[in-house]
């Protein structure tokens, strides 16, 4: 076999608990070439990468870099032989230095002991290099995350290295870092570097990327040279027809009795002057980039994260009251988008599951859970929400992942709760899970209940919302109506000027 | 809920903070002023220079665990380690070896036995904090077999050796700056050290960058047996005896000097030098102080205890500010 | 588990034919009493995925405040009520650093533990605390159906535990936040004060603890607390399939287990072995069971 020159990724195929995340993968990329790796949330882009990096084993599939078979088994190996990595979820160690969190695996020794002059000396060209201000010597945990994203990247460039990964590199920078970063991709390219770029920001990919490859649920659409795509046949490639299998019940039109009103939600640094209304039977999307402030909107409301000033409130006995988050938590439901980390309790059964929020309901007279009533709950909510489960004694940990967001789900139905809190619900579900999920929402809306939905995907948000708040940099900067179309919300995500869109 | 509450909130989180750091060097000061001026024995030369003996062997093996604690783990076999390999020494003194190999064999005693923790805690992938409560109680077992429950007093040549002076200042307290001073520098100033600190920040992220972390955190535990034993060695000179004693409650003490000295038990953040010399001080203060004025000898451990829960305090607001766990 | 108590006492039985007499046996029962009582408050602490090492300590300042008050002439009765309070305010004061102030559950315990036994033998002055009226030992020492009191209250208390973990609301929302902390938080589980509480318990359980010990004894002592007896609890529990990463583990299962620590104790007496043998075995015990339990290496 002739040895081709560049990286060769084949047949990569990985299962998480029995989940597919990538099927049969295929990706290459010569040196000196930048390729640009899209696709939705839960595309597999970044499991792919991570198999890349080391940071995770793939269960199939050849990887090879000029012609030799790669040492994927840990990040150790894979750096030993030039693959760098700059994570999305910033690998900042705060407690260090500027110039000790770059060279923490290199650092340069003179007999024994750090010499601070090189460390300082090699680490103060990257940063100018990158055109970062900041001194060598200050403690990571006091810079701000861009200045960390900057830290991260020039970690992967203090190192020789034959690939260089960039997981969402500019969610935090500046027009000008951004600027910058491109000026270093082009240096790298022309070392001879393979530059792999993972990025939401479509304009991006046209301007540092020479060929593109978009993936979707776990697999491989399609791949070419960057010239051949529009903006738009990007984003269509990435989301897909919009695969409608599965009725949804058109949402009825909300009622005009406002349910829900927060006015001016500020939290430092985080959300500024959030207001918005919400009515009761309706369907609210919140659409925005990650990072844009929709997921910390929704945990503020509910008291997970504190909040510095604004005002919430909730209708309750037929009036608008003002209510602290923690009030407002005992009449909501809030999903996160870690199901494994803040939604499932592995190792406790479906039952249990299911009947935690609402065990004040299930008392007898003696204080104590009434067992019967708890099983016809569980049983009640199995059958509603369609959970496929050989009975509600089963580990939740051994459902699929859609059978598990249903229980997280639903756990809330039987509390009635006025407001329902969406974060990705859907994420790293199969097509048919996603719509039942969504299924669920609007039920909820049409017994009155109003929901925030967060989604990644426009199409998931259109099948169901009546209106849509556009976030960006942690305030709300524009509303559309029923009416958007799926180029309207695109729009926002490949294009962040948001502003000039607005009237 | 107003828009003002944002920035004052800010400032008492800042003046927590700097209270949190300058605190205890602050309150030390006030105890050294209060001893010294409410007792006539404790400002002189002679009991400076016994404090700075009676402090050494904690002070040797607080460098030790510090750095175990700056990688995010705990070892509280220590005072075990101490003892075992101290009475693994005595053995072979009534071998009739030389002292100093004797010496060695118990600093090397005390590293294998921290290998024994690290292999636990780093192959077995058991949590440090049940692994070391293990092997406290087994190493001090296995002392026990060894020397038996009766005191052995040294024989003369050797207990002579605990009492070395120069000028004022005792022969213990000088090594014990030294190893302070050496960890502090392979903390601050090795590769190894700032791979430590990184493991202790996330041992996560610092698998995640590629740093060899089941490696860094094995060599902190043997760094902690080894000096466990050097430490054991002291304690067992300034007693002039081998009592079945030796150790105990020395991982609590060792523990507390490094929670007042501000190294973090979330890991990852604290200064060698300056946090064990000024745990030290303050216990040893406390309990010189509390002997010139009388006390009951009781009162130390509560007195102690609660000092310990005010440095936690701190330490846990300190250490909420950029992570959690 | 049943198994191995079995496979246990047979090999006993074979070794040391006097072992399975029914007076020996009520014997062995008596002696896990105590540490069966302290193992259930400890599984509490467990599931929260913390830890309690000040138990022994506070069983023993528990038994000296209160026998001091029974020595100096109070009635035995409300001595006892003096020691269950004395160690549940001390529980509080760890479920209070711990659950709210977000202290690390080992180094309070650690600390209290110290203070604990430091005031200990500060109160009794080294020196063993007895010569208590009659009254206190008719009652608690009383045999019913030949069955001692320690016995029973602990088999009582057991039950009743077990089934209140399981059935109650609090028994619900422990088992929820120490299998995940975040996610409880998400499903409004109040996290810190079900960890708080949980302390409590650990806590009312030591003095529990102390009042039947001390009756067994006929003395309170500082020695009572030694800390051989939290590597028992912890054995115990771990025996009994708790899982020290929380979330997991019965309380019967760690009565159960309290009973084999106590007959592996007593085994190794028989045997000849010395008790610093058995601190180094129960020590490989502990070690070994945690390694076993699969549940908490996938977290």
């Amino acid at each position: 076999m002739m040895a081709a020159p560049g990286l060769v990724l084949s047949n990569i195929s990985k299962r998480f608990a029995g989940v597919s995340a990538l099927k049969g993968v295929e990706l290459t990329a010569a040196p000196g070439e930048a390729m640009a790796l899209l696709g939705a949330n839960g595309a597999g882009k970044s499991t792919l990468m991570n198999i890349l990096g080391g940071v995770i084993q793939r269960d199939e599939g050849v990887a090879l870099l000029d012609g030799h078979p790669l040492d994927l088994a840990s990040p150790r190996a894979a750096r030993a032989q030039g693959i760098a990595f700059v994570h999305q979820e910033l690998t900042m160690l705060p407690t260090l230095t500027v110039a000790e969190n770059i060279m923490i695996d290199h650092l340069p020794t003179v007999g024994g002991l750090i010499d601070f002059k090189a460390l300082k000396r090699r680490t103060q060209d990257l940063l100018t290099r990158l055109g970062c201000r900041f001194d060598a010597d200050t403690r990571v945990g006091d810079l701000g995350p861009g200045d960390q994203q900057m830290i991260e990247v020039a970690r992967a460039l203090s190192r020789e290295s034959r690939v260089v990964i960039f997981d969402e590199p500019t969610s935090s920078l500046t027009e000008p870092e951004k600027q910058r970063l491109f000026g270093v991709i082009q240096g790298l390219k022309s070392e001879g570097v393979i530059v792999i770029y993972i990025t939401h920001f479509l304009d991006e990919v046209f301007a540092t990327c020479d060929r593109v490859t978009v993936m979707r649920d776990g697999m491989l659409v399609s791949t070419g040279p960057v010239s051949a795509h529009t903006v738009a046949s990007l984003a269509h490639e990435m989301l897909g027809e919009g695969s409608l299998a599965g009725d949804i019940p058109t949402a009825v039109p909300p009622a005009d009795e406002v349910i829900l009103s927060v006015a001016k939600l500020t939290r430092a640094r985080v959300l500024s002057d959030v207001s918005f209304e919400v009515r009761s039977g309706e369907i609210v999307g919140l659409w925005g980039l990650l990072g844009s402030g929709r997921t910390e909107l929704l945990r503020a409301l509910v008291g997970l994260d504190p909040i510095d000033s604004g005002s919430i409130r909730l209708k309750s006995s037929g009036h608008l009251v003002t209510v602290t988050p923690s009030q407002l938590s005992r009449s909501t439901a809030f999903v996160t988008e870690d199901r494994r980390g803040e939604g499932i309790f592995p190792g406790q059964s479906v039952e249990q599951n299911l009947s935690l929020p609402t065990l004040r309901q299930l008392l007898n007279r003696f204080g104590l859970v009434d067992r019967s009533r708890e099983r016809s709950l569980a049983d009640d909510l199995i059958g509603r929400l369609g959970i496929k489960t050989s009975g509600r004694g089963q580990d939740i940990a051994t459902l699929s992942g859609g059978n598990q967001q249903k229980i997280v789900f639903g756990r809330w139905l039987g509390s009635q709760p006025t407001v329902f809190l969406l974060d990705e619900p859907t994420r790293g579900l199969d097509v048919g899970a996603k719509t039942e999920i969504l299924r669920l929402a609007v039920e909820i809306a049409n017994g009155g209940g109003g929901v925030l939905l967060v989604a990644s995907e426009p199409e998931e948000l259109m099948r169901v919302c009546h209106r849509y708040l556009l976030m960006d940099r942690g305030r709300i900067v524009g509303e559309l109506g029923r009416g958007a179309t799926r180029d309207d919300l695109v729009a926002r995500v490949s294009n962040r000027a948001v502003d000039e869109v607005l009237q | 809920m107003t828009s003002a509450s944002s920035s004052e909130i800010w400032s008492v989180k800042r003046l927590r903070s700097l209270i949190g750091q300058i605190g205890f060097p602050i309150m030390l000061l006030l105890l050294f002023i209060f001893f010294s001026a409410a007792t006539p024995g404790f400002l002189s030369i002679a009991n400076l220079a016994a404090l700075a003996h009676a402090l050494a062997p904690v002070a040797i093996i607080a460098s030790g665990l510090a750095m175990v604690v700056m990688a995010g783990n705990l070892d509280i076999s220590v005072g075990s380690i101490a003892f075992l390999s101290v009475s693994i020494g005595w053995s072979l003194l009534g071998l009739g070896l030389p002292v100093p190999l004797v010496a060695l064999v118990i600093v090397v005693s005390g590293g294998v036995l921290g290998a024994v923790n690290a292999f636990i805690v780093v192959v077995l992938r058991i949590n440090s904090l049940i692994t070391t409560l293990g092997t406290m109680i087994a190493f001090r077992g296995l002392a026990l077999e060894l020397s038996g429950t009766n005191s052995h007093t040294l024989p003369d040549g050797v207990r002579e050796l605990g009492n070395q002076a120069i000028g004022p200042i005792f022969v213990d307290s000088i090594i014990a700056l030294l190893v302070v001073v050496a960890i502090h520098v392979l903390h601050q100033r090795t590769a190894y050290g700032r791979q430590l600190a990184a493991v202790g920040n996330s041992a996560l992220i610092a698998s995640k960058i590629g740093l060899p972390v089941g490696r860094v955190i094995f060599v902190a535990f043997v760094i902690s047996g080894c000096l466990a034993g050097l430490g054991g060695i002291f304690a067992t000179l300034q007693v002039g005896a081998l009592t079945a004693f030796l150790g105990r409650g020395l991982e609590f003490n060792a523990v507390a000097v490094i929670v007042v000295g501000g190294i973090s038990l979330f890991g990852g953040a604290g200064n060698v030098l300056s946090g064990i010399l000024l745990g030290a001080v303050t216990f040893e203060m406390i309990r010189n102080g509390l002997n010139h004025l009388d006390a009951n000898p009781y009162a130390y451990r509560p007195i102690s205890g609660l000092l310990i829960f005010m440095a936690m305090y701190a330490d846990s607001f300190r250490s909420r500010g950029h992570r959690r766990k | 588990m049943l198994l191995a108590l079995a496979a246990l006492l047979m090999a006993m039985h074979v070794y040391a034919p006097a072992f399975l007499s029914y007076r020996n046996l009520i014997n062995v029962l008596v002696q896990s009493s105590t540490l069966g009582i302290l193992a259930l408050g400890m599984t509490v602490v467990l599931i929260t995925g913390g830890i309690d090492l000040s138990m022994p300590a506070n069983m023993a300042l528990s038994a000296i405040i209160g026998g001091m008050f029974i020595q100096n002439g109070g009635d035995p009765a409300v001595g006892c009520v003096i020691m269950l309070a004395s160690a549940t305010a001390v529980g509080a004061l760890n479920g209070f650093a711990i659950g709210y102030l977000g202290m690390i559950p080992f180094v309070v315990t650690l600390a209290t533990m110290s203070v604990a036994s430091g005031v200990a033998a500060w109160l009794s002055e080294g020196l063993s605390i007895s010569k208590f009226p009659e009254s206190f030992f008719d009652v608690l020492l009383a045999r019913i159906g030949g069955v001692p009191i320690s016995v029973l209250v602990t088999i009582l208390l057991t039950i009743a535990g077990t089934w209140l973990l399981a059935r109650s609301i609090f028994g619900r929302h422990l088992y929820a936040a120490g299998l995940s902390p975040r996610a409880a938080r998400v499903a409004r589980v109040p996290v810190q004060k079900v960890t708080s509480s949980a302390y409590v318990f650990a806590g009312a359980a030591s003095g529990i603890a102390a009042i039947l010990l001390t009756a067994r004894l006929g003395a309170a002592s500082a020695n009572m607390g030694t800390d051989g007896v939290v590597l028992d609890i912890i054995s115990a529990c771990v025996v009994g399939g708790v899982s020290i990463y929380g979330g997991f583990g019965r309380l019967y299962n760690a009565a159960l287990g309290a009973v084999i620590i106590t007959v592996i104790s007593n085994a190794l007496n028989l045997l000849g072995a010395s008790y610093f043998l058995g601190l180094v075995i129960k020590g490989l015990v502990i070690i070994t069971f945690i390694f076993l339990d699969a549940r908490g290496k996938n977290k």
